[in-house]
C-alpha cells in the first residue's frame, strides 16, 4: 500500500482515502464473504470496516502497518456480523484420519457444497484463520497479529479447522445408506 | 476423480481451490456508499498520550529505572479518542479482541459520570486504585472515562481541544523529537532538574526557560514545549513526533504529538522523591477558556499521600 496515500488520508484528505477504499474494497469483501459465508452480512462487515479505518486512520502511528492494521478492523467487523447471526453451528462429528476423500486431479473441489456445508460448521475464529491463512497466503506470524492471538492458538486453529473439513468432506464424500441400497 | 487418503497438503489444496473460485463479488456500490458517508463522518484523533497498562506498585516502595508506571490520565478529546482500549499510539493498534480494563474502586471523593462520559463540576478522583489524586472539574462539558482514567474537552474541535495527563514515572527525554528512535538516552531523567535539562535541549523545537513551580505544597519547575508551526511527522520516525518515552520494554514515545503548533505545558514535581509529571496540552486555536479551565484543574490537584 502506498503509504504516501495512507499518510494523506490520516490528515482528512477524503481523495486519498478514496483511492484507498479503491484499493481494498474488493479484497476486504472477498475476505469478509469467505469469513462470514452470507454476502449480505460480508457487504456489511465491509462496509463498517471502512468507514472505521476512516475514523480510526489518525490513530495508526505507522503508515506502513496499514496493510495488518486494516485487516485488524476487518475482522473485528466480520465478528461483531457473526454476533449478529445465528447461522453457526460450531459442532461436528469427528471421523478417522484414514478415510478418502475425492478431488480430482487437479484439486479441483468436486463438490463445492460439501466444503461450503463443512466450513459453515467452523466457528468464526476458525474460518477466519483459515481464510486469512489460505486465502490471503498470509504466515501464521501475520494472522496471529492480525487476529490478536498467539502464533501457537493460531496455528491450533487452522490444524483444528484443517482436521475438521478433512473429516467433513470425508462423511460428505460417503455414500448414503439409501445411495447404497440403490 | 481419484480417491485417495487425503494428508493435510490434500485438504489444503482443496480448500485454497474453493477459496479462490470467483464468487462475483463487487465491492463498487458499498465504496461508492462508505464514500458517501465519510463527508459527514469525523476521523477519531489520536490520543495525545500512550496508555500503557503495566503493573503499578507502591510508590512509596520503590522509584528506580523499572519501577512500574502510574498512569493517571487526564486528557482532553475522551469521546473523540475512544477509550483507553482503543486508544491508538505507536504500536498500539485496534486487536480483534478486546482488552480488559482496570477499573479503580469507587470513591466518595468520585462523582457519578453520566454514561457518555460528560463529568460534573466539582471534585473528580484520579486513580490507579491506590494512588489517588483530586481534581476539581471547573466547567461543564469536560469529559472523563469513569474510573478516572481519561478528562477532555472539546474533543470534536481538532486543533480547538485542550489535554493533560498525570503520571508518576521516571523520563526517557529524546534528544530530537523527530529522531527519537536513535536519540532516545541510555538512562532516563530521575529528578527534576534532568528531566527540564533535557527537554530545554531538545532539537526541533524552541522550549521556554524552566520555572519554578509548587502545586499541593511539592516544589517543582515548568516548561513549554511547542511543536514547530512546519515540522513535517512525515520525515520523523515511524512518522511520530515524539517528547519522551518512558522505562520499559516499549521505547516508542509515550507523549507523541498530533499536530504541529501543539503547545504543552509540563510541569515535573518532586513529590516525596517520585516525579510526578502532569502535561497539559492545547493549540493556538484552543479558545481560552478552555486553555483557562485546564489551569484551574491543573491548580486544583491534590496528591492524596498517605
Amino acid at each position: 500500500m502506498d503509504t504516501d496515500l495512507v499518510t494523506r488520508a490520516q490528515g482528512g484528505d477524503q481523495e486519498a482515502f478514496a483511492d484507498l477504499v479503491y484499493a481494498v474494497a474488493d479484497r476486504f469483501l472477498a475476505v469478509s464473504h469467505r469469513i462470514l459465508s452470507d454476502i449480505g452480512l460480508a457487504e456489511d462487515a465491509t462496509q463498517q470496516a471502512l468507514l472505521s479505518i476512516w475514523q480510526d486512520l489518525p490513530q495508526l502511528r505507522d503508515p506502513a502497518r496499514f496493510e495488518a492494521w486494516s485487516y485488524r478492523l476487518l475482522v473485528r467487523a466480520c465478528y461483531a456480523e457473526g454476533r449478529k447471526s445465528r447461522r453457526w453451528a460450531p459442532h461436528m462429528r469427528l471421523l478417522s484420519g484414514d478415510d478418502p476423500i475425492v478431488v480430482d486431479g487437479t484439486g479441483a473441489v468436486v463438490d463445492r457444497d460439501q466444503l461450503e456445508r463443512a466450513f459453515r460448521r467452523l466457528s468464526l475464529n476458525h474460518r477466519t484463520v483459515v481464510v486469512l491463512h489460505h486465502y490471503l497466503d498470509l504466515p501464521l506470524e501475520r494472522v496471529a497479529d492480525i487476529v490478536g492471538a498467539p502464533r501457537g492458538t493460531v496455528g491450533s486453529r487452522l490444524h483444528y479447522a484443517t482436521r475438521q473439513l478433512r473429516s467433513a468432506l470425508i462423511a460428505d464424500a460417503r455414500p448414503t445408506a439409501r445411495e447404497v441400497a440403490r | 476423480m481419484t480417491d485417495f487418503h487425503a494428508s493435510d497438503r490434500d485438504v489444503n489444496r482443496v480448500i485454497q481451490a474453493w477459496l479462490d473460485e470467483d464468487r462475483h463479488e463487487d465491492a463498487s456500490r458499498l465504496a461508492g456508499a462508505v464514500l458517501d458517508q465519510v463527508e459527514a463522518l469525523p476521523q477519531r484523533r489520536a490520543t495525545w498520550w500512550r496508555v500503557r497498562r503495566t503493573p503499578t506498585m507502591n510508590r512509596f516502595l520503590s522509584v528506580g529505572a523499572a519501577a512500574a508506571v502510574i498512569v493517571l490520565v487526564l486528557l482532553a478529546g475522551s469521546r473523540l479518542f475512544g477509550s483507553p482500549a482503543n486508544i491508538g499510539g505507536p504500536g498500539v493498534e485496534p486487536t480483534a479482541t478486546q482488552e480488559a480494563t482496570q477499573t479503580p474502586e469507587p470513591s466518595a471523593a468520585e462523582p457519578s459520570v453520566d454514561p457518555e462520559g460528560l463529568l460534573p463540576e466539582g471534585p473528580h478522583l484520579l486513580t490507579d486504585g491506590r494512588l489517588p489524586i483530586t481534581v476539581t472539574i471547573p466547567a461543564p462539558d469536560w469529559y472523563g472515562e469513569p474510573g478516572g482514567a481519561i478528562l477532555a474537552k472539546n474533543d470534536s474541535a481538532g486543533t480547538g481541544s485542550a489535554a493533560m495527563i498525570v503520571f508518576f514515572s521516571d523520563l526517557y527525554v529524546y534528544g530530537d523529537p523527530c529522531q527519537w528512535s536513535t536519540t532516545r538516552p541510555d538512562t532516563p531523567a530521575t529528578t527534576v532538574d534532568e528531566v527540564m535539562t533535557a527537554l530545554s535541549a531538545q532539537a526541533s523545537r524552541d522550549a521556554s526557560e524552566p520555572v519554578d513551580v509548587t502545586l499541593d505544597g511539592y516544589a517543582g519547575k515548568a516548561i513549554t514545549l511547542h511543536v514547530p508551526d512546519d515540522a513535517d511527522f512525515s520525515a520523523c520516525d515511524r512518522a511520530t513526533f515524539g517528547s519522551w518515552g518512558l522505562p520499559g520494554a516499549d521505547q516508542t514515545p509515550f507523549r507523541y504529538h498530533q499536530d504541529p503548533g501543539q503547545i504543552d505545558e509540563v510541569w515535573v514535581l518532586d513529590v516525596d522523591g517520585e516525579l510526578a509529571i502532569i502535561d497539559w496540552a492545547y493549540y493556538e486555536g484552543t479558545p481560552q477558556a478552555v486553555v483557562d479551565e485546564l489551569r484551574e484543574i491543573v491548580e486544583s490537584i491534590t496528591f492524596e499521600t498517605p
